[in-house]
């Protein structure tokens, strides 16, 4: 990991073992008879899980060398993070799957749901179907019942009750984990940030609230809210959009910073998406408050999809970005289909330079990648020099 | 002064000497690109220098662009082809708003705001279906240099259709068609159609203006009516097309010297 300024703490460090402390955290809980539940997308509620005593483990897949595996059984014409998710299954690989007592999977795309029934075939699985028509009166109805369902499902399967304090104490730590995330990423609206995109992107965990990482994330806000990072100032400020950059698949975001940008928010689920809003642990009907809030995720699954505006048009506001990045992972319909959209936003917003990167996860048009980023920083630079010009005019 | 722009392509490497008086290019070279291109690079470099300078004159700045601009140390900075060749475009044809260039293994539009700046682009992605070497391939297959294939091809009055979306598919569709007596004039003529349609695709349907056409492909008969076509409206093949990268990369170098200068 590069420093990202003199005087750096242990803090992040920590993160370069983040799969050997859930390894351990995992293994730990295993044998005190804890249940693993394997989730696959951020639409799973992990306080429903936390709450029977389980550990949600997100399992999706950031390995280039598990798509080989992954063709024998899925069309190669599909999207890497399914496959890289499935590779694990074939070749066994994923120490986290293996140990899983139960698999949650969710609607949010069919190459997903229909990898799931093929999964299902040897492993314990539970889909919740998400309702794709956010704004439709019955669309919440169900899939508050899609989570009581879950809810009576987890207590039968695991002969657990889950009480309502359970749950609350299971929100108030997932409430605390998202806000010091949503602190440390907010770090970035500075205007000489003190973190990479990459370093706050290795700033997670695939199993949540882990009392040790809480203590990281704490520590690493108190040492870096004041600090500022000069060099950030003079990159070109990237607001990253579309499909999640799971562990592993990093490289669109190194590239992006090799190029001489600084990714300043990823508005996608490995950024501020899923943690942007919190679940209300004051309200009295609980299960209405986990609703509500996983319902509001803007996933490209929906139609409309205008909570991914709304949250780009907010995350615009606060991180001043030069330009955007709509990274979209080969054969995702819903997010290709959906830049359509985002360019258009971005034009309406204030004519910020936009690029659409298609990629998997196969460094094979890396250098393609470059002149197209390189490009896109050109275009920025030379975009603010113009808008400079006019203000001082 | 004199500055140089440099364009390392994926089939050939362009170098241009711009006069900063004169406001024009004073030389044009080219050569094949191969195995050791840091090397071709510095020879055409040097030796064009020479050629038109004299054997001790140097420039007074040198901006490099294509595929191999980071490898070419005599080059005092990197600039992308799109940035160039919108530079390089404008300076010959102050009216254009879009361009398309097909070069040998990728093609891109760059639409340009009313200030000449770019405004947005896209390229092929992992697919060289629209490119140079598309072309080429099929030339191969039909037993002619492009040149000549293309010099026929303008000829056709019923191109082909082509409906391969790959490279190395298409190739197994021309040689079914060969065998069914279509004539390779028509082939060619198809396929330039279909090259035509993928780059129309890439700019869809958003208003370009003024379209010039860049890139070595551009030097081929009947492709830039192949393009016209595709996207309902004129395009004009660019004076020097395959140089306008390398041009607006001595333009940049030159600017670039000036905001150097206190």
């Amino acid at each position: 990991m590069t420093c990202c300024h003199d005087n750096q703490g242990p803090t992040l460090a920590w993160f370069e073992d983040m799969i050997p402390h859930c390894l351990e955290h995992a293994q730990a809980a295993k044998s005190q008879g804890r249940p693993i539940v394997g989730i696959l997308c951020e639409y799973a509620p992990r306080e429903l899980i936390m709450a029977a005593g389980g550990v949600p483990v997100c399992l999706c897949g950031g390995d280039l060398e598990m798509i080989g595996p992954a063709e024998t059984e899925l069309p190669a014409n599909l999207c890497p993070l399914i496959k890289s998710t499935y590779g694990y299954h074939v070749q066994k690989a994923n120490p986290f799957l293996e140990m899983a007592d139960l698999l949650v999977g969710e609607t949010t795309c069919d190459g997903k749901k229909k990898m799931y029934e093929l999964l299902a075939r040897t492993r314990e699985m539970v889909v919740l179907e998400l309702p794709q028509k956010p704004d439709d009166r019955d669309a919440f109805t169900h899939w508050y019942a899609e989570l009581a369902k879950f809810r009576d499902g987890l207590e039968r399967r695991f002969s657990v009750r889950i009480t309502d304090e359970a749950l609350r104490d299971a929100v108030r730590k997932m409430n605390r984990e998202r806000k010091l995330r949503r602190d440390l990423a907010l770090l970035m609206a500075h205007e000489a940030p003190p973190l990479t995109g990459r370093q706050l992107l290795d700033c997670k965990s695939i199993i949540s609230c882990i009392d040790a990482d809480l203590e990281v994330y704490a520590s690493l806000l108190r040492e870096l809210e004041h600090r500022s990072h000069e060099p950030n100032r003079k990159r070109v400020r990237v607001l990253l959009s579309g499909v999640p950059t799971v562990h592993g698949a990093e490289r669109v975001v190194d590239l992006i910073e090799e190029c001489g940008g600084l990714v300043v928010c990823m508005e996608n689920c490995t950024g501020i998406k899923p943690i942007w809003e919190d679940v209300d642990e004051e309200a009295e009907d609980l299960m209405k408050a986990l609703a509500l809030k996983y319902m509001s995720i803007p996933c490209s699954v929906m139609t409309p999809n205008d909570g991914r505006i709304d949250l780009l048009s907010e995350m615009a506001g606060i991180f001043k970005p030069h330009c955007i990045v709509d990274l979209s992972w080969q054969a995702c319909l819903t997010y290709d289909v959906e830049s359509w959209r985002i360019r258009q936003w971005a034009e309406e917003v204030g004519n910020i330079p936009y690029l659409r990167i298609s990629t998997d996860y196969a460094p094979s048009d890396s250098a393609r990648l470059r002149v197209r980023l390189e490009a896109l920083f050109e275009t920025a630079r030379s975009h603010r020099q113009e808008s400079h010009a006019a203000h001082s005019a | 002064m004199i500055y140089a722009g440099i364009d390392s392509g994926s089939r050939t490497i362009k170098l241009v000497l711009y006069d900063t008086v004169k406001g024009d290019m004073i030389a044009r070279a080219i050569r094949d690109q191969g195995l050791d291109q840091a090397d071709i690079a510095a020879s055409l470099y040097r030796e064009t220098i020479r050629a038109h300078l004299g054997s001790a004159a140097t420039v007074a700045g040198t901006v490099a662009t294509g595929y191999g601009r980071n490898a070419l140390e005599f080059a005092d900075a990197a600039v992308t082809e799109i940035t160039c060749h919108a530079v390089g475009v404008r300076r010959l044809h102050p009216e254009a708003r879009t361009i398309v260039d097909i070069g040998g293994e990728d093609s891109k539009v760059i639409r340009l705001n009313d200030v000449g700046k770019v405004q947005d682009f896209a390229m092929n992605d992992r697919c060289a279906a629209g490119t140079g070497r598309f072309l080429e391939i099929v030339a191969r297959r039909l037993q002619g240099s492009l040149d000549e294939v293309a010099r026929a091809a303008a000829d056709s009055s019923n191109p082909a259709a082509i409906s391969s979306m790959c490279v190395v598919f298409a190739e197994t569709e021309i040689i079914g068609l060969l065998a069914s007596g279509v004539p390779g004039q028509d082939i060619m003529a198809g396929v330039q159609v279909s090259v035509a349609a993928r780059v129309a695709g890439m700019l869809g349907n958003r208003d370009p203006g003024p379209v010039h056409l860049t890139g070595g492909v551009a030097r081929m008969p009947g492709m830039a009516g192949a393009l016209s076509r595709a996207l309902g409206r004129p395009v004009t093949v660019a004076l020097h097309p395959q140089f306008t990268g390398a041009l607006g990369a001595a333009i940049l170098a030159s600017r670039q010297n000036q905001s150097l200068e206190p």
